[in-house]
């Protein structure tokens, strides 16, 4: 479904990603890991398109979408979650996700898109009337991965979503994510540092390391080669 | 929401302009500062459609104000000699205020509006003053001896029309203007252009992420305020004092006032500009007739104390304070 070929991008001067190559297969959770700092999310931006590719190319079922601008991309169905708090905290939380439906296809399916999305996280749906900067860290996340469900993507990337929650908030939020491709059928592309129940999670693994993929394989080659877990992941 | 429903907060701000257009009128004596207020109102309410709109700060906004009066003198000058045309060339003027506006709003836009926040304000820094330098270097429109065009419109409007126009209806007109920059400012906000604006001054990067494009909404917010400044250019400087000179009509000092009216009023509020204008043109007309020559000594620090104490403005802390109130229905 997303088919990325040696790109390249950095900022300035500075280049971060060195031809990593990756595939991300229809229906499945691909996640993708390593350490602060090595271009884990200057790849999911490139690949959107908020930061532009120096070279390689971006395929969409199919598609060349290298050099589409973001709007188009959301339009065909493309949807990031951006690290770190993104959400709209001066706006209830209904607000928040209407904001999501605005381009005018996923309008067309608004009430259909809240219904999925209060189904995902019934909390919600008694508080829409809250604002979102009210919520706990917790729920915060949920708005955001909720408003860019209303977005109505086939492929939805998500950048460190557990980050900064509880324990327990965190296995939530990968049920979460299992149930929006065995229910939805999404297709997920998941940045963690959490090694371990990225782990459990995904269907396909890749370790990245300054820029560069350094390891590929199902989760179980990755956690049987004590190499990898070793020199990447630091488990 | 319905669509009457929506659109009701417009009666304020007409009442606003009609109390301030009547007091003007009945009160003899006060059309003078009638008309400085509404010129504040009017520059705050065509500014707050992209600064308060989209959080963006345009120091080069003056430069659309010039180009508006230029476009007026343009077409005064030039078209004085056709007597068929009478005062046809005053709507022309406008048309041209418009247009020249618009363009050099691309211009700028289609470059600056590209960088982010604090790199978008330094890129306009530089707009006034080189629009001026190109002007009076290159001798553009009479160079830096600017245009008088007064004996011109004599000439189109007879003398007594001439000064009735000066003193009255270009007054009257800018009325019109911040009127119509309220009505447009409250379209927007109802709109889609609205909720594009609100998510990217809040937060662009999230406003990408959901599908807006965010450079389209931004370069429609800054040319329609780059229009409605030309318009105001046009009435404000000049059909009520006809000439032009580079030196004035490019001078930031206009830029600043706009900022401080916005910012007291609430930026991207319907009122604000309105309540700011009037805040700011009162105390700066009562400030230079107590006060002379200190005005600015005692204005400055009054203004940032107040943006200190309101970070929202006026009108954006009642906003604040009236929600889910009735009353709120009216204060956006
Ligand atoms: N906006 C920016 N401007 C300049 N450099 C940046 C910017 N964002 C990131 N970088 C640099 O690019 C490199 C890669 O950053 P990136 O955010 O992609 O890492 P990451 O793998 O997502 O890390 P983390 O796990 O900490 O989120 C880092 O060296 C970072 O300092
Ligand atoms: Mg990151």
């Amino acid at each position: 479904m997303l088919n990325v070929k040696r790109i390249e991008s950095g900022y300035g001067a500075m280049q971060v990603l060195w031809q990593p190559s990756i595939d991300v297969k229809q229906g499945t959770i691909t996640s993708l890991l390593g350490p602060n700092g090595v271009g884990k999310s200057t790849l999911l931006h490139t690949i959107f398109g908020s930061i532009e590719p120096w070279g390689g190319e971006v395929y969409y079922d199919g598609e060349n979408v290298t050099r589409v601008p973001t709007h188009k991309k959301v339009e065909m169905g493309i949807a990031l979650v951006p690290e770190g708090k993104h959400l709209f905290p001066n706006m209830t939380v209904y607000e928040n996700l209407s904001m999501g439906a605005y381009r005018k296809r996923a309008l067309a399916d608004k009430e259909e898109s809240l219904e999925l999305v209060y189904a995902l996280f019934p909390r919600l749906k008694e508080r829409t009337k809250q604002l979102a900067g009210s919520m706990s860290g917790g729920e915060q996340q949920m708005v955001t991965i909720s408003r860019a469900l209303m977005t109505r993507p086939k492929l939805i990337m998500l950048d460190e979503p557990s980050q900064g929650l509880a324990p327990k908030l965190v296995g939530e939020v990968f049920d979460t994510i299992q149930k929006m491709r065995d229910e939805i059928g999404l297709t997920i592309l998941l940045i963690e540092q959490n090694s371990d129940a990225s782990l459990e999670a995904a269907d396909f693994v890749y370790v990245m390391h300054e820029g560069i993929i350094k390891a590929q394989g199902t989760p179980d080659q990755i956690k049987g080669s004590t190499e990898i877990r070793e020199a990447y992941l630091g488990i | 929401m319905n669509q009457v429903a929506k659109y009701l907060p417009i009666l304020p701000v007409l009442l606003a302009y009609a109390i301030l257009f009547a007091l003007g009128h009945t009160v003899s004596g006060t059309w003078q500062l009638v008309a400085t207020l509404l010129f504040y109102c009017a520059l705050g309410q065509a500014f707050n459609i992209f600064l308060g709109m989209t959080g963006y700060v345009d120091f080069g906004y003056v430069a659309f104000m010039g180009m508006g009066t230029y476009g007026m003198a343009l077409a005064i000058t030039k078209l004085a000699h056709v007597p068929e045309l009478g005062a046809v060339v005053i709507v022309i003027g406008f048309a041209l205020a418009l247009l020249m506006a618009t363009l050099l709003s691309l211009a700028v836009g289609a470059v600056a509006l590209r960088l982010r926040g604090a790199y978008f304000a330094i890129a306009t820094i530089g707009v006034n003053e080189g629009f001026r330098f190109l002007i009076e270097g290159a001798r553009i429109w009479n160079g830096a001896e600017g245009m008088i065009f007064t004996a011109q419109l004599n000439e189109i409007l007879g003398t007594e029309r001439a000064s009735r126009l000066m003193t009255y209806w270009a007054d009257v007109m800018v009325l019109v203007i911040a009127v119509l920059a309220a009505a447009v400012t409250l379209f927007y906000m109802r709109n889609r252009v609205g909720y594009a604006l609100t998510a990217l001054r809040e937060d662009e990067d999230a406003a990408k992420v959901m599908g807006i494009n965010v450079t389209k909404y931004k370069i429609i917010a800054f040319i329609t305020s780059a229009c409605f400044a030309g318009l105001v250019g046009a009435a404000s400087w000049a059909l009520k004092t006809p000439y032009v000179f580079p030196p004035e009509v490019f001078e930031i000092h206009y830029t600043v006032e706009a900022i401080i009216i916005v910012m007291l009023g609430g930026a991207g509020t319907l009122l604000g500009p309105l309540v700011g204008g009037l805040i700011y043109g009162i105390s700066k007309y009562y400030l230079s007739i107590f006060l002379p020559g200190l005005q600015l000594l005692v204005f400055a620090p009054v203004i940032i104390v107040i943006i200190i104490m309101f970070p929202e403005g006026v009108v954006g802390m009642l906003r604040q304070r009236t929600r889910n109130t009735v009353l709120g229905r009216f204060i956006v």
